[in-house]
């Protein structure tokens, strides 16, 4: 039996042996502090522990505020302390270095410390948080250095960080300059000429996405994974599974977290959750420290550093991940029960070449407001027939922001995030496909709070539609590069995809108001401009274009059964007035701010999962 | 053993030729239908004159099947229309006997009954060989009820997804068939209400009662049945919304791809009921009433009741089978026209759904053959019976030339229509100009051997010649009294006569047949 404090806690009555047990197991097989395992594996409440460490005599020290020697904590792997959760203050003057830990009870530690320090060390009681926080803030900066330049470094072309290479503003700027010359010299054959290319485009996008939608819709019923197959799984056999939760300032949903994680069909031992703090995120940690239950997940602090980007923060968790396959979450995402034991067995059965899984995400608000209504039928069509039809077609696959389950090797292989793309995730998916490996898709959903306000929404949109021109910036810096690595259909399919899905927001707008001042304004002078063939295309692709995403967003009713929500498609033209807001809000923080990360405030429904659960159980 | 794709391929080339073989005869028999020589006039106009052409291509109606013919173009504007159909006609015989490998009942049979159908049926023949719509009709109707059953059995949205675009394409390629959103009602709801999973042992009438009682599932009942009305009829509608608006801002009439005779060969091709009365003929006229024609339909195609006999399925999926019945009943509700050919053969088409994808026989093999073969044989015995009391004109022509082998050997003879042509063309230039009005003398156009020196509603200066003809052309083509579509041109016996008075013209005759004038007015 290890000497520590949950030892005493034992004699006292309050913990069990059994329990103990169980933290052994898991503390040896990530090599952690028996403290940490228990207090992240949902053994034991911070304030059970925090009240039993005062009775016994060890009050907790408030080591943010404490004066610290670094010599020494530079002598320490941040790995190290991270895992053992310890911290080296300072001498006390009387020969014994004075070190906190969340554990002061802990002998073998002490015994470590001891012939690390070669001095006698007196261990003091501080909050294991306040620890992580410590150690990530002191250590944490080479790693965090890492998480952001290590792309960039081993795989610059890859890179977001120069947003427009000297070539593309090159081109860029000579096609606008070229515009304008021609517009002065012949405005009105010129004027035509974009006109038509621009409705083309729109409507060629339109049709691709059709096609996509139809090409998916062929294996709606498609299970990849059965319940039989999954309820086959032994769970001993089952791997170290990561989850990675990065957070700012959602100190509102962390309960929900907890209960969302609990209901995780997966061994508690083999889920090894982080959650990823920014340094500045002080109501988060707090929420977390105040919980009077077990939290079942590790609590990790990403140093400051620009960008302050979510796959910054991921790249920064991947140094203290100990799965061997790995998700990202958000937190107030409820994932199918079995999702997990369903990617295991997937990847299990899928070519090693897939090394990527996504599964669908939809909401569990859909019913809240118009918005959500809206939002939730895109979903639907995205992550059930879209995805299925990129899959079909073997093109790129931009993943989803979370449920994407990656191994974790080969992710660490490609580098990880680009933590200046901020739609890393549909970045990613190319880099996958760039590097010849693939994505699946997992017949498993992920509920996710869609966002019910429009503010909230546009800026979030924005930042989707900003990344996917990134995304298209990066990606197409060399395109014939790009036809070598993954093929013209592949060019084809990501450009198609990626690229034209701003530019068709982008264009919407304009056509609408060429649309609006022809019908409404009659102007002769508008006229000579819409020449009869002109006129003609541009209305078939203006109505065609329409017709078919309403008509596509009417397809996604149909897999999960949402069918009162079929008439909002018809709504579908001022959705993507919005979405054309969101694009030129995305243009223009591309072009003044690329790396700003648009935080998208969540928490705000009213609706909550269970609400919802209860109120579907009651309609069937 | 079955047929493999190659072989099934094979044998629809081998089809492709007995057509071309039948179209060569019946052409050399001075057979010519008007619908195709309206398709081969409006390809002539689009490839070989420069006005109006977006008026052309974007408004001629119905426009799935003028599309296709101009992609058969190149194969010359009067072969255009007959190559698609052939080729449509032996693509539909295609996906039947792919089918048809998938069915319960015996394969082979149903396969050679297929393709007696095919060969022999004078409604295939003339579907095939006439340059109508019919054959995009058939195609469109069987791959719309072939994607219905296929999503019956997937319950894949991909299928209902098949079937709008294809019922999308059989109204744009025969108006009438939107009625086919009220005939779909029955089978939509049944359907809904076997998704929703209610009391699904109990007769349908309890499961209807117990949805319709219960607010949640009554909601559910509605929210599906709407929902795939909508998926169903969202592209067609949106279509028709689409080309609407495209006849207003073109033609400056939202129904003129509808209404006009230069863009609707129905305008002026379809008989209408009293010119049929007026002429005296009846015939099958007599049983366009309602319950009867349905009857009248089945009657003349004993493979759907074999099919019927055959049928082993769900509700919804017997109510599919039936909603030609039930349409047929809608078209008759407001019946202006005689129904023609494609209102039968849609019947035949049904039953090889219903025996590909719901039949099965609880009879031996041998007994079931013999049951599909004499309906095949009784359905090519209605298919002559109809021809023989058929009161549309056209049909009627057909029906001579496809009972008279011995005149298929006699010297070739010219059409009418091409015996004017020829003369046009062989006095008219671009100095010596014609007038002629294409809504009624389109088969004129169509066998002419170029369109100099033609004077044609779609030019500009029509309006300011017609006024004054004297001055601008030398030659005028009128429709005579006896002429079917004399009411439909500003160039007929009537105007003509008040062109005289009032111009004082003094037109010679030139040349006239039974239906044409052509004058000298210089």
């Amino acid at each position: 039996m290890p000497v520590c404090a949950l030892n005493n806690m034992i004699s006292v009555g309050l913990f069990t042996t059994a329990k103990l047990e169980q933290i052994e197991e898991i503390a040896e097989e990530y090599d952690y502090a028996y403290i940490k395992a228990a207090l992240n594996f949902g053994f034991l409440t911070r304030k059970q522990y925090t009240s039993f460490l005062e009775r016994s005599g060890f009050p907790l020290f408030d080591i943010r505020n404490e004066v610290i020697d670094e010599t020494f904590v530079s002598e320490c792997d941040l790995l190290h302390l991270n895992a053992f959760l310890y911290l080296p203050i300072r001498n006390d003057g009387k020969g014994n270095l004075i070190i906190a830990a969340a554990d002061p009870l802990d002998e073998k530690l002490l015994g470590v410390l001891e012939l690390k320090f070669a001095t006698k060390v007196k261990l003091v009681a501080a909050s294991d948080l306040d620890i992580t926080w410590m150690v990530h803030k002191f250590r944490g900066e080479y790693y965090v250095k890492e998480a952001v330049f290590s792309l960039m470094r081993k795989d610059p072309e890859s890179s977001g960080l120069i947003t427009f290479t000297d070539a593309q503003l090159v081109v860029i700027f000579s096609l606008i300059a070229l515009a304008f010359t021609m517009l002065t010299i012949n405005f009105i054959s010129v004027f035509i000429f974009i006109n038509l290319v621009f409705s083309g485009i729109f409507l060629f996008a339109i049709l691709f996405k059709l096609y996509i939608a139809l090409k998916g819709s062929k294996y709606e019923l498609l299970e990849t994974v059965t319940k039989a197959e999954v309820k086959s799984i032994e769970n001993d056999s089952l791997p170290v599974y990561t989850i990675l939760l990065p957070v700012y300032k959602e100190d509102k949903l962390i309960r929900k977290l907890i209960w969302n994680l609990r209901s995780l069909d997966y061994p508690r031992g083999k889920l090894d959750v982080k959650l990823l703090i920014e340094e500045d995120d002080d109501k988060t940690l707090n929420a977390v420290r105040n919980l009077d239950f077990p939290a079942n997940f590790e609590t990790i602090v990403v140093p400051f550093h620009m960008p302050k980007t979510k796959p910054k923060a991921c790249n920064y968790g991947l140094f203290f991940c100990k799965g061997k396959y790995l998700t990202i979450y958000d937190a107030e995402d409820v994932p199918d029960s079995d999702q997990l034991k369903k990617v295991v067995c997937l990847f299990r059965k899928l070519p090693k070449d897939y090394i990527v899984l996504q599964g669908a995400l939809n909401y569990f608000n859909k019913n809240e407001n118009v918005l959500t209504r809206m939002f939730t039928l895109e979903y639907s069509y995205w992550f059930d027939y879209m995805l299925p039809g990129l899959q079909s077609l073997d093109v790129p696959i931009p993943l989803g922001g979370t449920s994407n389950h990656f191994k974790l090797d080969k992710l660490k292989e490609l580098g990880g995030w680009d933590p200046f793309n901020v739609t890393e995730d549909a970045d990613l998916g190319v880099r996958v496909f760039e590097k010849r490996y693939k994505v699946g898709v997992v017949n498993s959903t992920t509920l996710e709070e869609a966002n019910n306000e429009p503010f909230n929404w546009i800026r979030q949109r924005s930042r989707w539609i900003k990344g996917y021109m990134q995304t298209s910036l990066v990606h197409m810096r060399n395109p014939v590069k790009l036809v070598n690595k993954i093929g013209w259909r592949g060019f084809f399919g990501f450009n198609f995809f990626v690229g034209f899905t701003p530019i068709t927001f982008l264009l919407y707008p304009v056509l609408l108001s060429f649309w609006v001042i022809y019908i409404i304004f009659s102007l002769d002078s508008v006229k000579v401009l819409f020449p009869d063939w002109v006129l003609y295309i541009s209305i078939f692709n203006f109505i065609a274009g329409n017709t078919l995403m309403i008509y596509i967003n009417m397809l996604a009713v149909f897999k999960r059964r949402y069918y009162e929500l079929i008439l909002f498609a018809l709504l579908n033209p001022l959705y993507w007035l919005m979405h054309s807001i969101a694009a030129y809000k995305g243009l223009w923080q591309l072009i003044y701010k690329p790396f700003y990360w648009e935080k998208t405030n969540h928490g705000l429904t009213k609706v909550s999962h269970s609400a919802a659960a209860a109120a579907n159980a009651n309609a069937t | 053993m079955q047929l493999t794709n190659n072989q099934i391929r094979i044998i629809s080339l081998l089809l492709v030729l007995h057509y071309i073989v039948l179209a060569w005869l019946f052409h050399r028999n001075g057979y010519e239908h008007t619908e195709r020589l309206f398709y081969a006039e409006k390809l002539r106009l689009l490839f070989d004159y420069k006005e109006n052409t977006l008026l052309t291509l974007g408004t001629t109606f119905p426009t799935t099947v003028f599309l296709i013919n101009v992609l058969f173009s190149p194969f010359g504007y009067l072969f255009a229309p007959i190559a698609s159909t052939i080729v449509i006609m032996s693509f539909l015989f295609y996906f039947m006997a792919i089918d048809i490998r998938e069915a319960a009942i015996p394969g082979k049979t149903l396969f050679f009954c297929l393709l007696i159908l095919f060969v022999l049926h004078p409604q295939f023949i003339f579907s095939a060989v006439s340059g109508r719509n019919i054959a995009a009709i058939m195609l469109g109707f069987y791959l719309l009820f072939r994607s219905l059953f296929s999503y019956y059995k997937s319950q894949t949205t991909y299928y209902l997804s098949l079937a709008s675009i294809f019922l999308a394409t059989l109204i744009f390629s025969e108006i009438n068939f939107l009625w086919l959103v009220l005939s779909f009602l029955p089978f939509v709801v049944l359907v809904s209400l076997e998704g929703i999973k209610v009391a699904k042992d109990e007769p349908v009438v309890f499961q209807y009662y117990q949805a319709l009682n219960n607010r949640s599932l009554r909601r559910k009942l509605v929210n599906r049945t709407v929902a795939l009305y909508l998926v169903l009829y969202l592209l067609p509608l949106g279509a028709i919304y689409l080309f609407r608006t495209l006849n207003e801002s073109h033609a400056g009439d939202p129904t003129y791809f509808l209404s006009s005779q230069y863009a609707n060969w129905r305008v002026t091709g379809t008989a209408s009921i009293t010119k049929i009365l007026e002429q005296g003929i009846e015939g099958n006229l007599m049983k366009q009433t309602q319950i009867v024609f349905p009857l009248f339909t089945i009657f003349l195609a004993p493979i759907f009741i074999a099919a019927l006999a055959f049928f082993k399925g769900k509700m919804y999926e017997l109510f599919t089978l039936l909603t030609p019945l039930i349409f047929f009943s809608i078209v008759l509700i407001d019946a202006q026209y005689y129904l023609t050919t494609e209102y039968f053969i849609i019947i035949i088409v049904m039953a090889f759904v219903a025996l590909s994808f719901t039949a099965k026989s609880q009879l031996s093999n041998k007994i079931t053959s013999l049951i599909l073969l004499v309906a095949t044989g009784l359905t090519i015995v209605g298919g002559v019976y109809y021809f023989k009391a058929t009161s549309d004109f056209e049909e009627k022509d057909f029906y001579t030339v496809l009972t008279s082998p011995a005149e298929w050997i006699k010297p070739k003879k010219a059409s009418e229509v091409k015996i004017v042509a020829e003369y046009i063309s062989s006095v008219v230039s671009a100095k010596r100009p014609i007038l002629i009005d294409d809504a009624a003398a389109y088969p004129i156009v169509a066998h002419l051997s170029s369109l100099e020196g033609l004077v044609m509603p779609m030019q500009k200066n029509f309006v300011t010649v017609i006024e004054n003809p004297v001055l601008s052309v030398e030659f005028i083509c009128v429709a005579k009294r006896v002429n079917r579509l004399h009411n439909f041109t500003a160039l007929n016996a009537y105007n003509l006569n008040i062109m005289k008075e009032r111009l004082e013209l003094k037109p010679s005759r030139v040349f006239e047949t039974e239906n044409w004038i052509i004058y000298s007015i210089r």
